[in-house]
């Protein structure tokens, strides 16, 4: 598949590459900027990576292959990063897990048929007081999941309505006066 | 000079060594995978660990502290460190697993781990024999595997690229291939995708491992990862000879070691030389093995009615005789040749002066652009220096046509003027051709008479490289006429020491009827009637250095012990 | 020791409602520390002079190994002409840590104006931030604060007329724990695989690009503003003498208020669990606890009593403060399951360089998977701590001993729970 970027998108390329000492820095910002576009970084990707960049496309694919962010092959449209680390195990992360896979009919690691959703289960994606927990797509947290909150979730996302992102302040606040 | 204690050895050492280096250096065994002195240092495989610790200098005393017994005090480092990339320091004290339990203890641990997803495929992996894993498992490894589990699985018999097969399981990630094709051959071709027991090299997607250096991974990569595409399964590494000699596929003058069974030779891999080619040579110099064993022209040939005939040597020699007789020397054109070696080049060119005639001619055989600046040079031939030395006359390329078409007869050593595009075959027509040579080419195809001569791997012989080195080949494959037991020139292998009467097989059929250039060309000169006789290429060769100047005080010995030596520029014009 | 802290009011993170607002944070006295060191350079402030602050502080760093932050900036070496850079490590991936994200949240500028302040110190002109890739709102958040910071002349060029030049990029990672290291940042900035170096050369030697780099955490540098402007003496004061300052506790697991608290160093463990975190809940009663961030060796609720969360207290306990990340279990938690999780984490997140991490941590948690699903046999507790052994000093970074301590430390402190899970066969090892 043949995948290019404009002149524009060249040129924000090299504003982000002018940031950094050397060309190579610029291989992870460059991968994510491919991938925000295109929606994830396949063997054309890379390719098209390695040329804007004028690197050797044998250090892309080690890079893009090291990074558990970077998608191999076209996902969902939307990926469930599910957390099932740690303080989310012990707080219910892989019942969750289970939840959305049943609900939607996948295992962890695969796409619905309709290819609107994949699930992963992750590892700690930083947000332990709040567990269990899930990320969409590499960009907004779902905090204090239950199975009903899955539920809300799927169906908004179906209305392709991406929930808002939720700010949680210190506990201590509350109750103290500004 | 600063002092270094290994093992309770003291040691002295200048300037900055590395610990393993040194070590070595010294004769002294440390196990190592990831290590290479021609690259970066990695320190990923942990087989080097060593026990460290430094003296403890008091300021006060402006002294090493003492013990009660007088010794100094040694502060250990808290952990083992990695000896390849540890800096020698002046009394540093190392111990290695020949006086410390825990590093024994460490190498046991490292093997075990790199045993546990290492697949049992020795019995099946073209490494065994020359296997650093297989070596140090034995000499510092467990006896056995706790693993129970199923092992890790990847990718296996994968054709990296044209040369080169991956067995992603048996790699142990040390990155040797990944660094050469980053800082040797700087194509950048391998890199290590994955993360964590999940990772092997590869090249990017869809692309080829076509690396024109990539063989030299197959040799530097410590497990059977990476193999050999045309070698597998061939041969099993201690069936076979081992014999340093000469690549002749180019100038540069890369050293390499012939390997030989049943006197074929079935491999060609490079030999170190820090002043040549390091360890390494460019991957089309592999494939000159296949002109030692095959199309060759064995025993002489007459051409009578447009087919080749088997003749004797004495005909073949009569044949010569009278064809020089009958058109007079100063109507043959005899052309030497860069493709082989100072000896034959030297007889040729005496047998024919010494009867009246001008001398042998050459021509060079340069493929402009063919060379990179490493190892390939746009010389295709490995004694182009050599030929000016010998002071034979040089023509152009182009001038070939016009020497032949003066003459009645045509004497060619070793070069394939028709196949080179030098001169039709229909050039040759009415003039007696006569081809001294080792393969099967368009020339001797055109030829009247076929001399069979030794290539490089039957034979001991010298030749100078583009930049004036002069290196000397060995003999690794017997001839009809020499053997392992009669060749003096023959090294010396594992199996000639060690082995039985059933070792060194060889079948006769792979043996070729052939004989030295130079040793055909003194038998020519008895029957022109004059004597050129020399017990061994060595002998003649120390005659010739006593005829040429820029050879004085050079012989076999000498270039033996100095791997090669560089003679004077003032007689060598060089050509990349 | 017991330290006051129902009085204590957040400084890191003050109760300041749009604090992450640059014009807020001015209003509240924000960039005055800055201020005044780039007023004094010749005099009150030299570049020596912040550093010795800092040291003298008793500030450590906030990302897990806890070295004096001060005593780091001073091993970078005199400025030869050549680039000299910081590394803010945001990699957070610790499990159990979840605080500098609030950081990045709540008071960004805080945490520039720190680093600014490091950069002048050092002779740095260029500060990366490095904010793990999953991190994505929290970094549109500093990149926000990043812009505004420059428009107001924060950073740039000439600051505040100084003289003194410092940039600041936002660098997102990609989804690597190992990164948080400090040399597999400095791979990863550089465009690599995050693969650690040797060390030595160590970082201040030959840093970013082979030159002099010095890396702190989010939570250090935003420390850095608070001793400028109130002086090394005050901040010494704060907590636990040996390992003085605020901390941002990271409370998760099964209590009934988790979340982020700051509070001074060396809090007790038992005041933070029942009178900060609202105690277990459900009405359940601890069994266990992770006290900062899975690398830390675990806790049975016996061994906690007294115990403050400073380094020292910490290693009398057995233990290491780490991120101050704490996990609580309560009593029905599975501890051979738990563990079991945790070596998925480190092999899922070794990187593979090196023998003992890549292999080793494949092989704990095929073991403990074994023990999980009622096949273990006692010997396998055996072989498990044989290879912890095995693993721990032997590797290029501390991963390795990361994946091993939580093995060591869980199993021989519930050897009888793990024991239980254990057909009792006996198989001599071999």
């Amino acid at each position: 598949m043949e995948y290019t970027f404009t002149k524009e998108e060249r040129d924000s390329i090299e504003a982000i590459c002018a940031k950094y000492p050397e060309r190579m820095a610029a291989t992870l910002p460059i991968l994510w900027f491919a991938q925000d576009k295109f929606g994830h970084v396949d063997p054309d990707v890379q390719k098209l990576v390695a040329e804007v960049l004028g690197m050797p496309e044998a250090h892309v694919h080690g890079v893009a292959s090291f990074y558990t962010q970077y998608y191999k092959k076209p996902m969902g449209k939307y990926v469930l990063d599910v957390c099932t680390c740690l303080s989310c195990h012990i707080s219910g992360g892989y019942d969750m897990l289970h939840h959305l896979e049943n609900k939607l009919g996948i295992k962890e690691g695969e796409t619905t048929p309709d290819g609107m959703f994949s699930i992963q289960s992750v590892e700690c994606l930083g947000a332990c007081g709040y567990a269990p927990m899930m990320q969409i797509t590499n960009d907004v947290f779902v905090n204090h999941l239950t199975p009903e909150k899955c539920d809300k979730v799927i169906d908004s996302l179906r209305a392709g309505k991406l929930p808002e992102f939720e700010a949680i302040t210190m506990p201590q606040h509350d109750k103290e006066v500004s | 000079m600063a002092e270094i204690f290994i093992d309770n050895i003291r040691y002295e050492y200048e300037g900055n060594a590395k610990v393993l280096q040194f070590a070595l250096d010294q004769g002294l065994e440390i196990p190592f995978f990831c290590y290479h002195p021609s690259m970066s240092i990695p320190a990923n495989c942990r087989q080097c660990l060593v026990e460290v610790g430094m003296p403890v200098f008091n300021r006060e005393t402006n002294s090493y502290d003492l013990d009660d017994k007088g010794e100094r005090v040694i502060r250990f480092f808290p952990k083992l460190m990695t000896s390849c990339s540890l800096d020698a320091a002046d009394g540093m004290v190392v111990k290695t697993h020949v006086t410390s339990e825990l590093v024994r203890r460490a190498q046991k641990d490292t093997l075990e781990f790199i045993l546990v997803n290492h697949p049992l495929d020795c019995p099946i992996c073209d490494q065994a024999g020359e296997c650093p894993l297989q070596i140090q498992t034995y000499k510092y490894g467990p006896e056995g595997s706790r693993f129970e589990f199923k092992k890790v699985h990847k990718p296996k018999r994968i054709q990296l690229g044209p040369r080169v097969v991956l067995d992603a399981e048996r790699c142990i990630n040390c990155t040797r291939c990944v660094r050469f094709t980053q800082e040797i051959s700087k194509t950048d071709q391998l890199t290590i995708i994955s993360r964590g027991d999940k990772n092997y090299p590869a090249t990017a997607p869809d692309r080829v491992f076509d690396d024109p250096y990539s063989l030299n991974t197959v040799d530097i990569c410590p497990v059977g990862a990476l193999t050999a595409s045309d070698f597998r399964f061939r041969a099993r590494v201690w069936e076979m000879n081992q014999t340093p000699s000469i690549d002749i596929t180019g100038g540069k003058g890369t050293n390499v070691d012939l390997w030989v069974r049943n006197n074929q030779v079935l491999r060609i891999t490079p030999r170190f030389n820090g002043a040549v080619n390091d360890h390494w040579m460019p991957d089309a110099a592999r494939m000159a093995y296949m002109a030692f064993n095959d199309h060759r022209i064995s025993r002489a040939h007459l051409v009578i009615d447009s087919k080749p005939v088997l003749t004797s040597w004495t005909n073949a020699y009569e044949t010569v005789f009278e064809k020089v007789q009958q058109v007079g020397v100063k109507n043959v054109a005899v052309f030497g040749s860069p493709h082989t070696s100072i000896e034959d080049n030297y007889a040729l060119d005496k047998l024919f002066t010494n009867l009246g005639h001008s001398g042998a001619l050459f021509t060079t055989h340069l493929i402009e652009g063919s060379g990179d600046g490493f190892l390939l040079t746009d010389d295709q031939a490995p004694n182009t220096s050599g030929c000016r030395v010998l002071g034979l006359t040089e023509i152009k390329p182009n001038e070939v046509s016009k020497k032949i078409a003066k003459a009645d007869v045509v004497v060619i050593l070793q070069d394939d003027f028709v196949g080179r595009g030098l001169i039709a075959k229909d050039d040759l027509n009415g003039k007696y051709t006569v081809y001294l040579g080792t393969n099967l080419n368009d020339t001797a195809h055109a030829a009247d008479l076929l001399i069979p001569i030794t290539c490089v791997a039957e034979h001991a012989a010298s030749y100078v490289s583009v930049e004036g080195r002069i290196q000397r080949s060995l003999p690794a494959k017997e001839t009809v006429y020499s053997s392992r037991a009669t060749n003096t020139e023959m090294s010396v292998g594992r199996l000639d020491r060690f082995g039985t009467s059933f070792d060194n097989w060889v079948n006769d059929q792979n043996k070729v009827d052939c004989k030295p250039a130079w040793e055909i060309i003194a038998d020519l000169a008895s029957r022109f009637g004059f004597a050129m006789d020399f017990p061994t290429s060595r002998a003649l060769f120390d005659h010739i250095a006593s005829e040429i100047t820029s050879l004085s005080g050079i012989s076999y010995d000498k270039m033996d012990a100095e791997q090669g030596i560089v003679i004077s520029k003032e007689n060598v014009t060089t050509t990349a | 020791m017991s330290i006051d802290w129902k009085s204590y009011k957040p400084l890191l993170i003050p109760q300041i409602k749009g604090l992450q607002n640059l014009d807020v944070y001015e209003q509240h006295g924000g960039y005055g520390a800055l201020k005044k060191v780039l007023a004094e350079k010749s005099g009150a402030w030299t570049t020596d002079n912040v550093i010795n602050e800092v040291k003298n502080s008793g500030l450590r760093g906030r990302g897990g190994a806890g070295f004096n932050t001060g005593l780091k900036w001073s091993f970078m070496p005199k400025p030869d002409g050549g680039p000299r850079y910081i590394a803010a490590n945001g990699d957070e991936s610790e499990p159990g840590t979840f605080k500098d994200r609030q950081i990045f949240e709540y008071n960004p500028h805080l945490f520039i104006e720190g680093s600014i302040i490091a950069a002048y110190a050092m002779s740095v002109e260029t500060v990366y931030v490095y904010i793990r890739g999953e991190y994505r709102s929290w970094i549109n958040f500093m990149r926000k604060a990043v812009d505004d910071a420059y428009k107001k002349g924060y950073l740039g060029k000439n600051i505040l007329g100084s003289g003194i030049n410092v940039d600041m990029v936002v660098h997102s990672g990609a989804g690597a724990y190992i990164c948080g290291e400090e040399s597999s940042l400095m791979e990863s900035l550089e465009g690599k695989r995050g693969y650690p170096r040797i060390k030595p050369p160590f970082p201040a030697q030959r840093g970013l690009w082979g030159r002099p780099t010095t890396i702190n955490n989010i939570e250090s540098l935003a420390n850095v503003p608070l001793i400028i402007n109130n002086g090394a003496d005050w901040y010494k004061n704060i907590g636990a003498p040996t390992h003085p300052g605020p901390i941002l506790y990271g409370i998760s697991g099964h209590v009934n208020k988790p979340g982020v608290y700051e509070y001074p160093s060396g809090m007790l463990i038992t005041d933070l669990i029942y009178n900060v975190a609202g105690g277990i809940r459900n009405g359940k009663k601890l069994k266990a606890l992770i006290p900062g961030g899975s690398s830390t060796p675990i806790l049975r609720a016996d061994q906690i009593d007294g115990i403050g969360m400073d380094s020292d207290s910490l290693r009398t306990a057995g233990s290491m403060l780490g991120t101050a990340g704490m996990v609580i279990m309560d009593e029905d938690t599975d501890i051979v399951d738990v563990l079991w999780r945790i070596s998925h984490f480190y092999h899922h997140e070794s990187c593979g360089q090196c023998t003992p991490c890549r292999e080793g941590t494949g092989w704990l948690e095929k073991i403990l998977h074994k023990i999980n699903h009622g096949d273990g046999e006692m010997r396998d507790l055996d072989l498990l701590l044989d290879l912890c052994t095995q693993m721990e000093g032997r590797t290029v970074c501390a991963l390795a001993d990361a994946a091993a301590w939580p093995v060591r430390y869980t199993i021989t402190r519930f050897r009888d729970e793990f024991e239980a899970r254990c057909k009792n066969t006996v198989y001599a090892l071999s």
